[in-house]
């Protein structure tokens, strides 16, 4: 590791905290600039004056409140909340396979909620469904999630090289990514679109109900991730010396993956498959904060989530607006060429 | 865990414990027990059982049979973190924390110390510069841990167990890829713990020297057991340490606190005078080289006895402090007269038994017209020219004396081949005119 380290308090003090305060407060800043962004600005252009107006008083009824408070101020929550919970999910993935290039969506997770979200969704007439509850779908996508997870660690126990297992991840991937295009082959015109749409990620289309269970069961999980942010540091060195510091490693392996499942399954079964945010934004976390503690990582991790997937979902609105990009697409262009970077200079490494 | 219960009880013991896998049993029917502050190695060959055997102490696995016992209470009824506050662990398991500092490294071992969200106190910080000190890395506290060498990182790693405030630690092969200085600073940084601090160690080694001279109780591990357990003295003899490792060809010494390999003489068989440590080095180069030893006459006091045994040399000795008899000298010379060559190390005791027994053998060996090559400082001389001045060789040290030798040898061996060709010859013009 190359990266000089700027700790300027005396040798007594293992963590300087001016960096990640300094960090803390201009990645913050810039986070909620974004968020009032994505707010202020979309297809359908408003006044800042009138945006003000609807925001402090908002009058049921009007086009602009419906779209401000239905659709701009939803998204703009859902982004920030789906950015810092995939990011954390990757942190907690990366750490308990002490590997720098795992996360939600390379290790399959996402795609075993897709496969399971594809059954609901282009299968249910057959069932004899008639409507798609979006409650299904998030069953459906816990389900995919935590059955990869299962066969994912299964696997894992026995192999040990952080290479074999993202060969496996990507074989899982492959795998469901072949049952969702059979159940395609098979599905009829109408419903196929809806599950595309899915499929290509995005933080539209969020209801307040949805929101709120995001907070506030993403919020507890989030709350016990810190809680367990002592022994994930432990954990840094392995298991066994983890174990022999006390950490309870049976009870600890089964909080990090529920957790981490959760968060990335929650996100995944409402917005779809997002790429690259959970695999990417602990590495830059690391950087910008220049250090592995995860009692200042989490927090972090959280924070640049929230800005990644913001400026992701600005990015995808506006770039060629009124039409969306997928918001995968985007994430992966910025991801892709930053994890690549990371991992040829070897500036960061698990 | 208080003290009282600690100095009445052992730290550690086992009975009748067997180790291993859920389908594999690696070691069975192991007893031990030590009391506080002791330093007790594990020897075995590779893949003996002594890395499952600590990683069962350390209750990463769990025992197959029989009873481990910890300061005087079942293993199994301490918790995580009564247990990391007891003992601590050093792995061979490479660990690679990203951007951590040595210090923040070696503060994780707090963790059984410090409270749900590991925040440090002033005593925390006071122990971990401890932990360093001990190790004498307080200099090493602001390095990037990634950025550290093997002998630092292990030496961090020794810190960070020392950090848990441990009484028993645990190590597996804490001198694997070090070089001899970090390898020495290491035992002896171990050594001071247990003798200075009253903790215990119990580390897996290889080299056996080391071992037999740092530790207090050794235990040989192999063929799925416990061979032996005791004292180093009385535990590492020359034949139990070649057996434990199975080696033909090397030889523990226990006097010499060594292991000397010993050669398979392909090369011939060459006489060697020595005497008050004179001999031992040429000894070892010799048999390095392939040569057989032959030597005497040595008292059985001598270093260069020791040495040549150890190195499987026929040997003519007698005890000490008794005049050198023609008895002795006559059996000298008959292995002698089995020899290629003979070397005078230089042995000068002015004029003493042995210098004066050394004497004859000499002279006699030039008599018969074999080659001498001498390291003595005085020449052919010293011996009154007692045969041709042709087979006395002077060398001034090793490397002249191994060049020498090779000459002499060779043109012994163009001899022999010669006599061989002319006999065959002789032969085959018989049966001619037969």
């Amino acid at each position: 590791m190359t990266v000089a380290r700027s700790n300027t308090l005396g040798a007594c003090t293992p963590t300087g905290w001016r960096r990640p305060a300094a960090a803390f407060i201009f990645f913050g800043a810039l986070t909620a600039a974004l968020v009032v962004l994505n707010i202020g600005i979309g297809s359908i252009a408003f006044s800042p004056a009138d945006i003000l107006q609807t925001l402090i008083a908002p009058e049921s009824g009007t086009t602009m409140s419906a779209i401000i408070w239905k659709i701009r101020i939803p998204r703009a929550i859902a982004a920030v909340l789906g950015g810092a919970f995939l990011a954390v999910s990757g942190l907690l993935l990366q750490v308990y396979f002490r590997n720098p290039i795992v996360g939600p969506f390379i290790l399959g997770i996402s795609s075993g909620a897709t496969v399971m979200v594809s059954f609901v969704m282009l299968t249910t007439l057959t069932v004899g469904m008639t409507v798609i509850s979006p409650f299904m779908t998030t069953l459906a996508a816990f389900i995919g999630a935590y059955g990869v997870m299962l066969i994912i660690v299964a696997v894992a126990y026995r192999v040990k090289s952080g290479i074999t297992l993202l060969i496996i991840g990507l074989m899982m991937g492959y795998l469901c990514h072949a049952v969702t295009s059979i159940l395609t082959a098979l599905a009829e015109k109408e419903k196929i679109k809806g599950f595309v749409l899915w499929e290509l990620g995005s933080f539209s289309g969020f209801k307040w109900s949805e929101i709120s269970i995001l907070l506030v069961c993403g919020g507890l999980i989030l709350l016990l991730v810190y809680l367990l942010s002592k022994p994930l540091n432990a954990f840094l060195l392995g298991e066994t010396y983890a174990a022999s510091m006390g950490v309870n490693i049976r009870r600890f392996r089964i909080l990090i993956l529920l957790c981490a499942c959760a968060l990335a399954g929650m996100i995944t079964s409402m917005a779809g498959p997002v790429a690259f945010v959970g695999l990417a934004v602990p590495h830059m976390a690391r950087l910008v904060f220049q250090t592995s503690d995860n009692r200042i990582l989490i927090p972090g991790v959280c924070l640049m989530g929230a800005l990644v997937a913001s400026l992701c979902d600005f990015i995808a609105r506006m770039l060629l607006s009124p039409v969306e990009l997928p918001l995968s697409a985007i994430t992966a262009f910025f991801g892709a060429p930053i994890v690549i970077g990371l991992l040829m200079k070897r500036r960061v490494e698990l | 865990m208080d003290n009282n219960n600690t100095r009445k009880n052992p730290v550690l013991s086992c009975r009748s414990l067997a180790v291993g896998y859920k389908d594999k049993t690696v070691l069975s029917d192991i007893n031990l027990s030590f009391a506080p502050g002791q330093f007790i190695s594990l020897l075995g060959p590779n893949g003996a059982g002594k890395t499952t055997l600590l990683r069962t102490l350390s209750r990463h696995l769990n025992p197959l049979a029989g009873d481990i016992a910890v300061s005087g209470r079942p293993l199994d009824d301490i918790s995580p973190i009564e247990l990391a506050r007891f003992m601590a662990v050093v792995l061979t398991e490479k660990v690679t924390p990203p951007l951590f500092t040595v210090f923040e490294f070696v503060a994780l071992g707090r963790y059984p110390h410090t409270d749900f969200l590991g925040r440090m106190g002033p005593h925390d910080y006071e122990t971990v510069q401890r932990a360093l000190a001990s190790v004498h890395a307080e200099d090493l506290g602001r390095r990037a841990f990634s950025d550290l060498s093997d002998g630092e990182r292990q030496k961090a790693l020794v810190a960070r167990a020392l950090a848990q405030e441990p009484q028993l630690l645990l190590l597996d092969e804490p001198t694997l890829h070090l070089d001899l200085k970090h390898r020495m600073e290491v035992m002896t940084i171990l050594r001071s713990l247990c003798h200075s601090q009253g903790v215990s160690v119990v580390a897996s080694l290889h080299d056996v020297d080391v071992a037999a001279k740092v530790s207090d109780r050794v235990a040989l591990i192999k063929d799925g057991g416990m061979t032996a357990w005791g004292m180093p003295e009385t535990v590492l003899s020359g034949p139990v340490v070649a057996d434990l490792y199975d080696f033909s060809d090397a030889r523990f010494s226990t006097r010499l606190g060594g292991i000397e390999f010993a050669g398979n003489g392909h090369k011939g068989r060459i006489f060697v005078t020595a005497g008050a440590g004179t001999g031992a080095l040429v000894y070892r180069m010799l048999v390095k080289r392939g040569f057989a030893i032959s030597t005497g006459v040595l008292y059985t006091n001598d270093v260069d006895y020791f040495v040549a045994r150890s190195l499987g040399a026929d040997c003519t000795a007698r005890p000490p402090m008794t005049p050198v008899s023609q008895g002795a000298l006559a059996e000298a010379e008959e292995k002698l007269d089995a020899c290629d060559a003979v070397i005078d190390c230089g042995l000068d005791d002015g004029g003493g038994p042995m210098s004066q027994g050394n004497l004859k053998l000499l002279q006699a060996a030039l008599k018969k017209g074999k080659p001498v090559l001498s390291l003595s400082e005085g020449g052919i001389e010293k011996i009154g020219h007692a045969g041709p001045a042709a087979c006395w060789i002077s060398c001034r040290d090793a490397s002249d004396l191994v060049k020498a030798l090779n000459k002499v040898l060779d043109r012994r061996v163009a001899a022999n081949q010669n006599k061989q060709e002319a006999m065959s010859e002789m032969a085959r013009n018989s049966a001619k005119e037969a």
